[in-house]
Parts: C-alpha cells; sequence; structure tokens
C-alpha cells in the first residue's frame, strides 16, 4: 500500500536524520544491542548510554524498579568509560548507517570538557549530548542542570572543544523553570535542546519500610512522565527553541505512534525512545512504520510541517 | 572456575532472541500454586537449559476471567512477602511494563512440532496475569535469552540442587542431562509438600533427618531420575533446608566421587550452595534471579556481583542477562545480595 511515501528526515543540530526517531540515552546500551530485534540503521540516530572518562561500575543492584505506568531506575551512570567507549563500541556502530549521538556525563566540568574533546575528534560521532540531568548520582549530572549559570558555564566550556559534533544539552525537569536553564544552554552554544531527563522519584516497599533501589531515589520514566514532557517540550519550543530556530529532541514516555506525533506538534524535531524499548524491543522500527501512515492521515509530508502545531495554543492564565 | 577472569566471553548458546508471540498450546496446574504454560514455538526454535525468555504481562480482563487460575480477588489475604505490588496493571489499557524473566522449564520436540514450557507461579499481578492465559491466547515473549547449564565431561555425578520456583530450570537440565547418559540426582527443597510443582505418582514419605531417594517425583522418576526431597514443615523427605540436605548427600558419597553442583533458587539458598561447593571444591553452576528492565544488555539493572581480579576493588558488576543467569557459583561475591 506505498501511495506517496512521506519524507520524513529531519535535521537537528548538524544532523540529518531519516526520520525523527531515536534511542533515548540508557536506553539502547551502546546501540548495538537493538540490532538483534530489527536494522537499527533504519533509526534517525541512536543515543548512546552516558560515558564517562573512567569506567564507572555503578550503584548496587537493585537499580531498577516498575512503578504504576512507569519506572524508577538509578543505574549510576555505568559505563565502560571513553576510551573503552571509542576502541570497542563505536567501531561496532560504524557498520550501520545511523548517526550516533555520545551521551557524555561528568563529575567536574574538567571532565565534561576533555571527554567532548576526545568525542568530538573521534570520527563516527555525529553528536554529543550532555547529561546534565542525572539525577541519580551524588557528584555531576543534575548539579549541573538546575542552575541556570553554572549551566551556562558548563555548555561553554564543552562549546569551545567541541567544533564538529552537534552538541545537544538534555534538560532536567528538576527545575522550577525549564525555559531558564533552556535559554541558558542555547546561549551558552547549544545547537540542539533534548528534554526531559528522567524525575526524580522514590518507591518504598511498604512491608519492610526499605526503598525499592539501593539508591533510595531514583529517576521516574515511561508513561507516567508523558504529559510532562509534552507540557515541557511546549513551554522550551515557546519561549526558546522556536524563535531561536533551535531543534528540540522530545523525550519522555514515548511509546507509540500517537505520542511522537504529540512531541511533534508540541515543538519537537525528533523524539526519543527510552523505556518502551524495555516493553518492546521492536518499538523503534514500529514507529518509523506507524509514523508514514500518521503523516499521510493527517496530510502532512513532513514530520517538519507538523512542529509546534497545536491548534488553538493560546494558554489563558 | 575461578576468578580474575578479566572478560569472559557470555556463554549463550541457542538461536538468536528474538520477539514472538507464541500460543498457548496446554496449560496445566502445578502442585497449588503453579501453572504450567506449554507454548508452540517455530519449528527453528534453538535454546538449552537454563536459558531465559522475557515475557510481557499485561493485564487483560477478558483473558483473566477467561482462565482457569485460581482466584485473582485483591481482597485475598495474603501475607506480606506476597502481597502483590502496585505495578500499573490496574491502570488498563496501553502502558510501558516491564517484561518478566522466566526460566526455560523444559523445551519439547516432537514431530516437526517444538514446545517451550514455563512454570508460572501465580504471585505478583505479572505472573497471575501470564497463569491466567487460556489456551490459544499468544504470549509475547523475548528470547531465548542469557547463558546456559552444561553438561559435565565424562562420568561425574550430576548433583541438582534447587529450591522453590527455582526447580523450573531444573525439570528441562534433568532431560538433557538423562539424555546425554549423565547420572544424575535431584535435590529439591520447597516449604511444604503443597508447594511443590511436580506431580507424585505415591505420596512421598517424610523422613524427617534422614535422606531418601524416591521415585515418587514423575517428572524426573520417568527420566530414571532419583529425587530427595526437603521440607521445612517436613511433610515429605528431609526436614529442613536443601542445602542441609545436600551437605549430608556429599558426606555419604563414596571416596573417589567428585560430583558436579547445579543449582537454582532463593538467594540465600545459592549463597549456600556456593559455600558447600567452594569449601569442597566442586564445581558449582548456579542460575541467578535479578529484577530485569530488558533482558537484553541495554538497562543495565539486573547487574550481579562477580570476583573480577583485574578491577582494584577486585570485582566487578556484571549483567545478569548477558553474562548469567546461568553462572559458576566461585564466581559470585555475594555481599551486596
Amino acid at each position: 500500500m506505498s501511495r506517496r511515501k512521506a519524507d520524513l528526515s529531519v535535521t537537528l543540530g548538524k544532523i540529518r536524520m531519516k526520520n525523527p526517531i531515536a534511542t533515548a540515552s540508557g536506553c539502547s546500551g551502546y546501540g548495538e544491542e537493538l540490532a538483534a530485534f530489527y536494522d537499527i540503521g533504519a533509526l534517525g540516530a541512536i543515543i548512546t548510554k552516558s560515558v564517562t572518562r573512567e569506567p564507572r561500575e555503578g550503584h548496587p543492584p537493585p537499580r531498577l524498579v516498575e512503578t504504576r505506568a512507569g519506572m524508577l531506575n538509578a543505574i549510576g551512570l555505568a559505563n565502560v568509560g571513553v576510551e573503552a567507549f571509542l576502541a570497542e563500541k563505536l567501531p561496532a556502530l560504524a557498520k550501520y548507517d545511523v548517526p550516533v549521538i555520545v551521551n557524555v556525563a561528568g563529575s567536574t566540568a574538567e571532565e565534561y570538557v576533555e571527554v567532548a574533546r576526545v568525542l568530538d575528534g573521534a570520527p563516527g560521532v555525529a553528536g554529543i549530548e550532555l547529561n546534565v540531568s542525572c539525577p541519580n548520582v551524588r557528584k555531576g549530572g543534575m548539579e549541573f542542570g538546575v542552575e541556570p549559570a553554572v549551566l551556562a558555564g558548563l555548555v561553554e566550556a564543552v562549546r569551545r572543544v567541541v567544533a564538529r559534533a552537534t552538541l545537544i544539552v538534555k534538560l532536567s525537569p528538576n527545575v522550577t523553570d525549564i525555559a531558564a536553564t533552556a535559554r541558558a544552554a542555547v546561549e551558552a552554544g547549544a545547537d540542539a535542546l533534548s528534554l526531559i531527563n528522567t524525575l526524580r522519584g522514590l518507591a518504598i516497599d511498604p512491608w519492610t519500610g526499605r526503598p525499592r533501589l539501593s539508591n533510595v531515589t531514583g529517576g521516574l520514566s515511561g508513561p507516567a512522565i508523558k504529559p510532562v514532557a509534552l507540557y515541557m517540550v511546549r513551554r522550551v519550543w515557546e519561549e526558546v527553541a522556536g524563535p531561536r530556530g533551535v531543534g528540540v529532541l522530545g523525550v519522555g514516555g514515548v511509546q507509540f505512534v500517537e505520542d511522537v506525533v504529540e512531541f511533534l506538534r508540541a515543538g519537537a524535531t525528533a523524539v526519543a525512545v527510552g523505556t518502551a524499548n524495555f516493553v518492546n524491543p521492536e518499538t523503534g522500527k514500529n514507529l518509523i512504520e506507524g509514523l508514514g501512515e500518521a503523516l499521510e492521515r493527517l496530510g502532512c509530508g513532513s514530520p517538519r510541517d507538523l512542529v509546534g502545531a497545536v491548534e488553538g495554543g493560546e494558554r489563558k492564565e | 572456575m575461578a576468578a580474575g577472569k578479566a572478560v569472559e566471553e557470555p556463554r549463550r548458546a541457542g538461536g538468536p532472541a528474538r520477539r514472538l508471540d507464541l500460543a498457548v498450546a496446554e496449560r496445566s496446574p502445578a502442585g497449588r500454586d503453579f501453572v504450567w504454560l506449554a507454548l508452540s514455538a517455530p519449528p527453528d526454535w534453538q535454546s538449552l537449559p537454563g536459558q531465559f525468555v522475557n515475557v510481557r504481562c499485561e493485564s487483560d480482563a477478558r483473558a483473566v476471567r477467561a482462565s482457569e487460575g485460581r482466584s485473582l480477588d485483591p481482597l485475598t489475604p495474603l501475607g506480606a512477602e506476597e502481597w502483590p505490588q502496585a505495578t500499573g496493571l490496574e491502570l488498563g489499557g496501553r502502558r510501558a511494563l516491564v517484561r518478566r524473566p522466566y526460566s526455560i522449564a523444559r523445551l519439547e520436540r516432537r514431530g516437526g512440532q517444538v514446545r517451550v514450557h514455563l512454570l508460572v507461579q501465580a504471585k505478583g499481578p505479572g505472573s497471575q496475569f501470564l497463569a491466567s492465559r487460556p489456551v490459544g491466547a499468544a504470549v509475547d515473549l523475548v528470547g531465548p535469552l542469557g547463558t546456559h547449564f552444561e553438561p559435565p565431561e565424562g562420568d561425574r555425578l550430576c548433583i541438582l540442587v534447587s529450591g522453590g520456583c527455582g526447580l523450573a530450570p531444573i525439570f528441562g537440565l534433568a532431560e538433557a542431562l538423562a539424555a546425554a547418559g549423565k547420572r544424575v540426582v535431584n535435590l529439591f527443597g520447597a516449604t511444604s509438600t503443597e508447594a511443590m510443582p511436580v506431580r507424585f505418582a505415591k505420596k512421598p514419605r517424610a523422613t524427617g533427618d534422614h535422606l531418601e531417594e524416591t521415585s515418587a517425583v514423575e517428572e524426573f522418576s520417568r527420566l530414571g531420575v532419583a529425587t530427595i526431597l526437603a521440607t521445612d514443615d517436613g511433610s515429605a523427605g528431609f526436614r529442613g533446608p536443601v542445602t542441609a540436605a545436600l551437605e549430608r548427600y556429599l558426606e555419604g558419597l563414596e571416596g573417589g566421587e567428585k560430583p558436579v553442583l547445579y543449582g537454582c533458587g532463593p538467594e540465600a539458598m545459592l549463597r549456600r550452595l556456593a559455600e558447600i561447593a567452594g569449601k569442597r571444591n566442586l564445581s558449582c553452576r548456579i542460575s541467578l534471579e535479578r529484577y530485569m528492565g530488558c533482558g537484553i544488555g541495554v538497562c543495565l539493572s539486573c547487574v550481579s556481583k562477580r570476583r573480577d581480579a583485574s578491577k582494584p576493588q577486585g570485582w566487578t558488576y556484571r549483567l545478569t542477562c548477558q553474562e548469567g543467569p546461568v553462572v559458576d557459583a566461585g564466581e559470585m561475591v555475594w555481599d551486596d545480595a
């Protein structure tokens, strides 16, 4: 039933994506794990698990627990370290025709800068996503992402060493006003924004009284956070990204093609699939297939036509 | 096989992992608390004892009603340990739901037909849903996944040690070992006779502090495998933990015998089993259980702590879904279990 096939391609920063479907950081490993289930070359982009300068073991288990309509995780940035990432993980992705966005985390601004510099020089890295919003580590992560001035300082420092790759800043929802951090990131030189990271949450075993995660708190993800993510994408698009022509990668509860359309309408250029990869490892493929049909139904030739398209979207306050 | 291998190749085998919808071909109760589900698998399905599948468990009221499972009445009084955890199942409709890992209890090939057998204990909402699937319903699973049990070299005695629902992969392992002509004895423990997910040809005897090999357990006696039962309440076989029964059994072995141990069960049982094997320098492979988000090496949540001399701290976290669930007991570091 292929009539006129919609052109699904979009551009995020300098990254040409075949379609607006990416896999979110931490939800697709280093990319290749999902290749058992579909051709990951069909994806718009792959965003890796956070990479830090040194390898990290991460938190003790339990690291993940299901909650109503979502899940909490506190992995603790477990990763192989940037050296092993470049030696082992990145080359494995080279055979797929897909832009690779590497998520970067650090305990200090210097660490972010150092890792970003190395990655910017590595062939095969299309984008660098700064994780300034991990709610699960004491040092680094969210502490860089909540104060606009602190965030601006970090993004500026990283910007100076990232010339080639698209620099994306992943924003935390655990803030008073996400437009303020979005503005700080863009003014400091971010090429694009991704939002949202997980919301800090807690689950307790009512009978033992023990927190369900070893780290006590974790990051909430899944369908439970989708309305929050949509609102924040909308807010950032209206206040910062739309007027300045900066791309937004929408993240948070994307599972069905309707979710993709909602994020586009809210103002996202593309979306990243997170928790849904766990529910169904084929989600990325299904969304790409379904999006063409959805656009056809909407009479749209391109997902670009939908970005920001909310009918009667004036807020009443 | 001990400590300090920096990079161990995951012992994966069987066919590639796929996401499949497999129809329930048959279901039957097993003991008081369990249901056997036989799923029709494609002819090219390949899996080995100890591997697992990751099953999507969504609530479906019609399926629950159509099921022959026991009462799903939420008001049924339950102990604190067995209280169903709220998981989102009650929300209905479309939602994310983390898959549940299940051991492939048996793989059956008959003519061109392949059946994957799962042993399901209806406990929380996910397992209640799976246990309720009627014949003909489709079960959405990803698999086969993980490492597997291997038969020993030569004629060494294989001792299978399991507790509770840890018996699941032991069925398939016993079949494979028996088919390979190995000598096998099966030690199985549970809280009570009723809690055992097996078919009894006759009532098993309570033997107090003695061990007795019984042919009462049909699933094993038909393979020519003798079973030694252990129960906490003493209602069948040895009274006490299955690991105590194992120690007794090992003491009674002939001098030259160097058995290999295989284990699956609660963490405390596995830990004790690893201690017993370590003390006697016996080869011991165990199947771990961990909370899993994805089962395919992506979410990094199912880690278990393993010895690793190449790390300054002497250990590292490894993914139980990839470098497990079957591991060498001697590799484990148990302190945060």
